[in-house]
């Protein structure tokens, strides 16, 4: 981290002296940047900036497709924020794995870094093995999770009745199936981890050794030498990991559709969508079906549209806070 | 950063600071809870290796060791379900999507990270802000407009806007050429190399492991990517790539755990076996892409 | 309606200038039709239908013939669409033609949105006899006088109960009370030995298989919808009725229990299902699973009931649930004649009809396949034929939001019977709210 600072820092002042033709050489390469950049802001302006004002246009429509879209000013808004009657136990459920998974996945992955910190023989195993389960595609492992706590036949309440305790219902118990996905988000944490990691490596080794010289103990090491050198990467893995979450679908999606036993997945995706008792069913989820299964394509981006207010403050922070994200660098 | 990246995933590196002697008390401690984890870590996998060995019977109760082992639900993973259409869907969609990311993402990122000119703190911002923002948001319009275009049902509508830059790899590529020393490139504009030829020439072959890594991405992305393909080409079997397949296989073969199981497998081996050649590339830009913080 | 008919206006008016051009062009097809039946067909067409495995082939072997008949086209079969893969195909302008949904329910939100073309004038033109259909199976495929969709067999629902099982206990015949059916299932539930189900006489379970409101209500003759389109479920007691019944009935087990047993069930359309394997006594299904017994589990010895009435509805009895499978002709249908002509193939020849029929093991919907002698349905289906005909047999109506107002309902319906749900009626009361404001915010002002 500190390498590049300083590199990034230094180029700043590396820009050439003052010559003829500078101006010409300037706007041969602002020429240039245009021509490397046409395909991506082509792309920026033709799926982000126009949905993005579309949506907000939309959402002040009754839009199926089939016919044009009707003009309804407020109603779509009206009916969101007075008369829908899943949309906020949709918001409440996005906020819990804001809230809940969020610090628990960033917590665990934390301890298991600080241990394989410390873990010098075979670092490597110990590291893959860690990781290895984030590499797993998201649907393959919910359908794992979802056969492993099977209430029937599954191997973690076999195990559990062996244990002679009676396994509860896991993902088919509105009141266990969100906590069943976090641990399942704690399965895959190796990506969260592997960033830690990094970091508690670069923290430098003479600041520990100053603060045992100093009689320091372990707890007020990790308070005042790894704390702050990990904080930046804290922050940025608490905000990318709340931006994640407010926009959790697949896990929550396909665990509904394959623990209710139903037909299938994204078909019906209304009916099966939240499955057990709308526990699962995610903001993200319910534009989904409002928009891609009743096809109201108007009242589902007025919803996109508030997703769009919350994510934005988030965004803000994120901006704000995390260096990567500032465009200063590209001063160099 | 860069510098300790590589070892990552490598041996113990020797630079560890001292530990002071007589703390086996610790290391033992720090151990067993090592083993434990990895054993809760490592359970669901097996689990599933064994159900994937199973008859359809035996997956109905509940025991956890199978009796006899068959490879029959790897046979029928290809037989009775159209799981090699699926692959090739998979594959088509991941490497298409990676080469066109590849081919408008890395102009832009070099631009962003090297040409200095009026809108690129603005240009950038707009990356980051595509990039961060849930793709929920603009999903009716961008729908809407695959739909007047006749392509839904089709995998074009997740491949086809790589052609024109993915956000997300087009900052983490910028992350990378930010940390090429300018010194190579100046000297090469010395030499009288335009800017085309300066990244062609010295950014390319420094950045490898920056674009492999971001090429990576792309490709484990759309490789198992379930909300796009369910948005557009749920209609249409033809086009159905794994993840898509597998969840909708599930619920129609539901009490089939053993076959599941095994093609929940058979999705997780290419993932994995890249991940095993290209782990150190993977990592690092991993670490990149979250560590400038 | 509104759209359509100025949609039509837009039509002839057209004719005078560039207008035509764009509304040929965004309308997806022409809305005016040939004068006469055209004879010889050529092109090909596209059917979109939502069967998988042994009944997909049935249709083939229908798309065969007609294919056989009309030399000059073909027919591209797309199987396994269900419904909201259909509507997305539709919506989106995919090039469906004749697409078969397996549900009344999006008749209403089809006709309303444009989405199945008006078949009214094809009816015409080509003399269509309607009453070849009851009343019941005409009233589900069409939305406030809008014919749009034709009736592709039809489903009915009753009782199917296992002989061996009932003789154990001691039964000679199926319940006819809804309270007989409560008692024999209670005592036909068998427990481990750790106190879990270990078979069970009826699952109750809202949402299990086949177990929704819709195929319940006529038990109680509860209503959906008043005249008016509004909301009917709160102030029909007959809802609060057959949930208090059936709430107490799953407390006698234990809710818990029966959703532990339910969750380790077999799929409902594999050889494993419950009902197949012997694990449930009783359960309501659909006719067409005699064909899925027939073919997966041909030596069990079963028989086949009207759905048990409530004791104070014993009126009721002998009715039922009817639904059936509806075919229409997709707004961005390239070839609407050559899709007619395949969609009054499967819909009306009598041939195509009961071949469907005995294939699928449904219910033939025209009054000439019904008496057909080729008709071979099987002992267990006469059952379903009468329910068919019984006067006290209803569906469910259609809206614009198609299925939305009983999805409002067994959403609620799920929370009150784990004891969520709080007062009954004003549960009920709130899911009328829920249905009136879907309605308006989909087709109010």
């Amino acid at each position: 981290m500190t390498t590049i600072a300083s590199r990034t820092g230094r180029a700043g002042t590396l820009t050439g002296p003052v010559r003829p033709g500078l101006r010409r050489s300037q706007r041969r390469r602002l020429l240039t940047a245009l021509v490397m950049l046409t395909p991506a802001l082509l792309g920026l302006g033709l799926f982000f900036g126009y949905p993005l004002v579309a949506s907000v246009f939309y959402s002040f429509t009754r839009y199926n497709l089939l016919s044009e879209p009707e003009w309804i000013g407020l109603r779509n808004y009206q009916y969101l924020f007075t008369q829908d009657p899943k949309v906020w136990t949709a918001a409440a459920n996005t906020l819990w794995f804001v809230v809940i998974l969020v610090p628990i996945r960033l917590l665990t992955s934390l301890g298991v870094a600080a241990l394989l910190v410390r873990a010098r023989q075979a670092s490597g195993f110990w590291r893959t093995a860690f990781y290895l389960p984030a590499l797993v595609p998201p649907v393959a492992s919910v359908v794992a999770f979802v056969f492993l706590f099977n209430p029937g036949t599954g191997p973690v309440n076999a195990i559990l009745h062996a244990l002679g305790i009676r396994g509860p219902l896991w993902f088919s118990d509105p009141n266990l199936a969100k906590p069943s996905l976090v641990l399942l988000g704690i399965w895959v944490m190796g990506d969260v981890m592997i960033i830690f990691l990094a970091a508690l490596l670069d923290v430098p080794r003479d600041q520990y050794e100053a603060a045992e010289l100093d009689g320091a103990n372990a707890f007020q090491r990790g308070r005042y030498v790894t704390f702050p050198n990990i904080i930046p990467v804290l922050i940025f893995a608490g905000v990318t990991g709340v931006i994640a979450a407010l926009q959790y679908f697949t896990e929550a999606a396909v665990a509904s559709a394959v623990a209710s036993g139903k037909a299938s997945v994204g078909d019906a995706a209304g009916a099966v969508a939240g499955y057990p008792d709308d526990s699962l069913l995610t903001y993200t989820q319910w534009i989904y079906v409002r928009g891609f299964s009743n096809f109201q394509l108007g009242y589902a981006s007025a919803l996109a549209v508030l997703l769009f207010v919350v994510a934005a403050v988030f965004l803000a922070l994120l901006l704000r806070r995390v260096k990567a994200f500032t465009p200063e660098e590209a001063q160099s | 950063m860069t510098t300790v990246v590589p070892r990552m995933m490598g041996t113990a590196s020797a630079t560890r600071f001292r530990r002071p002697s007589g703390r086996v008390v610790g290391w033992v401690a720090e151990h067993t809870l090592l083993a434990v984890l990895l054993v809760l870590f490592v359970a669901p996998i097996v689990f599933v290796l064994l159900t994937s060995l199973m008859t359809v019977n035996q997956t109905l109760t509940a025991s956890i060791w199978p009796n006899p082992f068959t490879a029959q639900n790897y046979l029928d993973a290809f037989a009775k379900v159209p799981l090699a259409r699926w692959f090739a869907n998979s594959a088509l969609y991941a490497v298409l999507a990676t080469l066109f990311m590849l081919a408008s993402s890395i102009p832009a990122a070099y631009a962003l990270a090297r040409l200095r000119f009026r809108g690129a703190n603005l240009i950038f911002l707009a990356v980051v802000v595509a990039m961060l923002l849930p793709p929920q948001i603009t999903a009716v319009p961008i729908y809407v407009m695959w739909a007047k275009l006749g392509f839904t049902g089709t995998l074009l509508p997740l491949i086809l806007p790589n052609l024109l830059g993915d956000a997300f790899s087009i900052f983490l590529l910028r992350q990378f050429f930010l940390t090429i020393p300018r010194e190579y490139s100046d000297a090469a504009r010395m030499d009288g190399a335009s800017e085309w030829g300066v990244l062609t020439r010295v950014i390319l072959p420094m950045a490898r492991p920056g674009i492999a890594a971001a090429g990576l991405f792309m490709f484990f992305n759309s490789w198992n990517d379930y909300y796009g393909p369910l948005l557009y080409t749920s209609e249409n079997e033809q086009w159905w790539p794994v993840s898509y397949g597998l969840a909708t296989f599930r619920g129609s073969h539901s009490t089939n755990w053993g076959l599941t199981m095994a093609i929940t497998v058979l999705v997780m081996v290419p993932v994995v076996l890249i991940f095993f050649f290209a782990q150190r590339v993977f990592v690092e830009g991993i670490t990149l892409s979250g560590v400038k913080g | 309606m509104n759209h359509i008919i100025r949609r039509r206006l837009a039509a002839v008016t057209a004719a005078l200038a560039a207008t035509a051009l764009l509304a040929a062009c965004s309308g997806g097809g022409s809305t005016t039709i040939d004068k006469t039946t055209p004879t010889n067909l050529k092109g090909s067409v596209s059917l979109w239908h939502f069967f998988t495995d042994r009944e997909a082939k049935v249709i083939q072997s229908v798309v065969d013939d007609f294919e056989k008949a009309n030399p000059g086209v073909k027919v591209t079969v797309h199987s396994g669409q269900d419904d909201d893969k259909l509507q997305k195909a539709i919506s989106a302008g995919t090039n469906v033609d004749v697409g078969i949904s397996y549900s009344t329910d999006i008749v209403g939100s089809f006709c309303s949105s444009g989405a199945f073309r008006d078949l009214g004038p094809y009816i015409a033109r080509d003399k269509v006899d309607l009453t070849q259909f009851n009343d019941t199976v005409r009233s589900y495929t069409e939305y406030k006088k809008t014919r749009c969709a034709m009736p592709v067999l039809a489903d009915v629902y009753g009782l199917y109960y296992n002989k061996k099982e009932l003789a154990a206990a001691g039964y000679t015949a199926p319940p006819a009370s809804l309270d007989e059916l409560e008692a024999m299932a209670l005592k036909l539930t068998t427990y481990n030995a750790d106190g879990s189900i270990k078979q069970l006489g009826f699952d109750p379970l809202m949402g299990f298989y086949e177990n929704s409101a819709a195929h319940w209500g006529p038990s109680t003759g509860a209503q959906w919808l008043k005249p008016s389109g509004k909301s009917a479920i709160g102030t029909d007691g007959a809802w609060n009725e057959i949930m208090t019944w059936q709430k107490a009935f799953v407390d006698k087990i234990g809710y818990d229990k029966l959703q532990t047993f339910t969750a380790g069930l077999g799929q409902e359309f594999s050889a494993d299902n419950a009902f197949q394997t012997g694990q449930v006594a009783m359960n309501l299904d659909g006719e067409y699973r005699t064909a899925f017994i027939g073919d997966q589990t041909p030596d069990l010895d079963y028989g086949t009931a009207p759905f048990p009435t409530a004791s104070d509805h014993s009126d009721l009895q002998g009715g039922g649930y009817i639904t059936g499978n509806i075919g229409g002709i997709s707004k961005g249908s390239k070839n609407p004649e050559l899709a007619w002509a395949l969609l009054k193939y499967l819909t009306t020849n009598t041939d195509a009809v009961v071949k469907l029929a005995n294939g699928l093991k449904n219910a033939p919907t025209t009054s000439g396949a019904l008496s057909s002698p080729n008709l071979s349905l099987g002992t267990q289906f006469g059952t379903f034929l009468d329910i068919m005909s019984n006067p006290k047999s209803t569906t469910t109506p259609p809206s614009p939001v198609g299925a939305g107002y009983q999805q409002s309902l067994e959403d609620y319906w799920l929370k009150f019977q784990q004891g969520k749900g709080g007062d009954l009626a004003a549960g009920l009361a709130s899911v009328d709210k829920d249905v009136n404001n879907s309605l308006a915010l989909v087709s109010g002002p």
